[in-house]
């Protein structure tokens, strides 16, 4: 089986936005939608121990997506190796998943009138490349593959660093893990 | 390009206006049918309650419409009934069939001149009475389980909201009830199943007079009830997410309680809505037989809005920063960006 997972290295990011306009490039965005923002808090801690803590985000392809049962048409959907996506031609522009998802992941073009999310560029990856965005940082922040597979990156980081996941409580079960900016060895 | 960019995703309300209205009409329609359904069933009303049956279809058709127009690729719509999970599948069927038994429930109340084949069969009607409240009371349930069930909108992720909409829905469906009731059908229906005995008749006009004046002093004091239960869970379903832990919950409530929302909540919703009419029908007059009533409908509707609009998700360390610093208002700029290719 093949489950395909994000690891986000928070100490190598620099927040310089290339997965951002990357991501706009390959998937021909219209203007008004981002599905990979890098976020950024700070400046955090004490003088002279400053720190600034940059966040990508991305769509977080749950196990367990409240975005897939919520969607009447069955368009929203899940395949067998976790990637979440929304068939344009089959939704209907309700807007429910956009509502449903916690780390706003989704969103709709006025024009367009259907749901856009990140696939984790899923045609790319079915080929065996990298998704866009993991194929451009130069930072090697972010790091994709299959969490199956113990001999993959993603694998050895999950298993080996401390790494953190968002609104856990929510039962989302997010396949996106963070390692912390100053986070390190388990 | 026609509509105005919205980047900011933190602040930007997917769903608006049609929305509101369709949890209005919904749960107005739904709690007639359920209202109208139940008191023809106990007290055999069902002539002074006809209309206002008619008019809890016509809603719940209305409330669909604006659904379906407010969809961003309506073509597609009729995928709804695939899925098995969704609740918004689950809100259009049950939606149908309300509609269709009130629809068939109404039929029979149609002037008895036209001697339609189908008066004699009452038994459907009466299976149509029962089937209406049914449904009609799970339409008004479903409107706040649909947003209730939504974990991503704190403000809205808690098991009172299905608890207010029902009591709210069923407050509006009363005042509409009390505004619609012995209006039609007049009593010439019944009249005219007497005979022609001017005696009879006469008799029979005083006994439904004191019906309808027996009808309507149940609904408003039923609408009483139910808006003195409104207040009381309004408060609680205000005071527990503002004593909740979620922050952004807690952030909303307080707008309701002391922030921009507070106008609104306090004199529009409390005094306006529901204060002043609980007074109003304790008077008694044209007060309580008309501007109570309304007050009641308009407090129904701004209280859909309110929540809709409600719909903050809690945001992800340095979101809200990232949203407030992207350009706004620079449309035309950034469209002219656009290559020619
Ligand atoms: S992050 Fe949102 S859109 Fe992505 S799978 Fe989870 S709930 Fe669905
Ligand atoms: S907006 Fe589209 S993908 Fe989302 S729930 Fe509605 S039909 Fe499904």
């Amino acid at each position: 089986m093949t489950r395909y997972a994000m690891v986000m290295d928070q100490r190598r990011c620099i927040g310089c936005q290339s997965c951002t306009v990357a991501c706009r490039t390959w998937n021909e965005l219209p203007m008004d939608i981002i599905y990979n923002p890098v976020v950024s808090e700070g400046v955090l801690g004490e003088f002279p121990e400053v720190h600034q803590t940059f966040t990508p985000l991305i769509c977080m392809h749950c196990d367990n997506p409240p975005c897939t049962i919520c969607c009447p048409c069955k368009a929203s959907q899940q395949d067998e190796d976790g990637i979440v996506w929304v068939d344009e031609t089959k939704c209907m522009g309700c807007k429910v998943c956009v509502n449903s998802c916690p780390y706003g992941a989704r969103d709709v073009n006025h024009d367009e009138g259907f749901v856009r999310k990140c696939t984790f560029c899923k045609d790319r990856v079915r080929e065996g490349e990298q998704p866009y965005c993991v194929a451009t940082c130069h930072q090697k922040a972010r790091i994709f593959g299959d969490l199956d597979d113990p001999e993959s990156d993603v694998s050895k980081l999950v298993n080996r660093l401390v790494t953190e996941r968002f609104f856990e409580e929510l039962g989302t079960d997010p396949q996106v893990y963070y390692i912390p900016d100053l986070g390190g060895v388990k | 390009m026609s509509h105005k960019m919205d980047t900011n995703k933190l602040e930007k309300h997917y769903w608006i206006w049609p929305i509101a209205w369709y949890l209005f009409l919904g749960g107005l329609g739904g709690g007639i049918l359920f209202a109208a359904g139940i008191l023809d069933m106990v007290f055999h009303a069902g002539y002074i309650l006809a209309l206002g049956v008619l008019f809890a279809v016509a809603c719940l058709g209305i409330g669909s419409m604006l659904l379906i127009f407010e969809l961003g690729q309506p073509k597609v719509f009729l995928r709804v009934f695939l899925s098995a999970t969704a609740i918004i599948k689950w809100g259009a069927c049950l939606l149908i069939l309300a509609m269709g038994f009130g629809f068939i429930y109404f039929l029979f109340w149609l002037p008895p001149e036209w001697n339609l084949f189908w008066y004699p069969w009452l038994w459907i009607r009466d299976l149509c009475a029962v089937l209406m409240a049914l449904f009609g009371l799970c339409v008004v349930v479903y409107t706040g389980v649909l947003l209730s069930t939504m974990k991503a909108k704190p403000f809205w992720n808690t098991p009172v909201l299905p608890v207010l909409f029902t009591v709210s829905a069923l407050s509006t469906a009363t005042a509409a009830l009390a505004l619609l009731a012995g209006m039609w059908p007049s009593y010439e229906y019944i009249l005219a199943m007497i005979g022609s005995d001017a005696m009879a008749q006469a008799m029979a006009g005083e006994v439904l007079h004191a019906n309808k004046e027996v009808m309507m002093e149940i609904l408003h004091i039923a609408d009483k009830i139910l808006v003195i239960a409104e207040i009381v869970v309004l408060l609680l379903y205000v005071l527990t997410t503002r004593a909740s832990g979620n922050l952004t919950a807690k952030a909303v409530a307080l707008e309701w309680i002391s922030g921009k929302k507070a106008l609104l909540f306090w004199v529009g919703m409390m005094l306006c809505g529901l204060t002043i009419p609980f007074l109003l029908y304790q008077l008694g007059g044209v007060g309580a037989e008309y501007v109570a009533p309304v007050l009641v409908l308009a407090a129904g509707l701004l209280l859909r809005f309110m929540i809709v609009y409600s719909d903050r998700r809690r945001s992800m360390p340095g979101e809200e920063q990232y949203y407030r610093r992207l350009p706004k208002g620079d449309e035309r700029f950034l469209q002219g960006w656009k290559a020619p290719y």
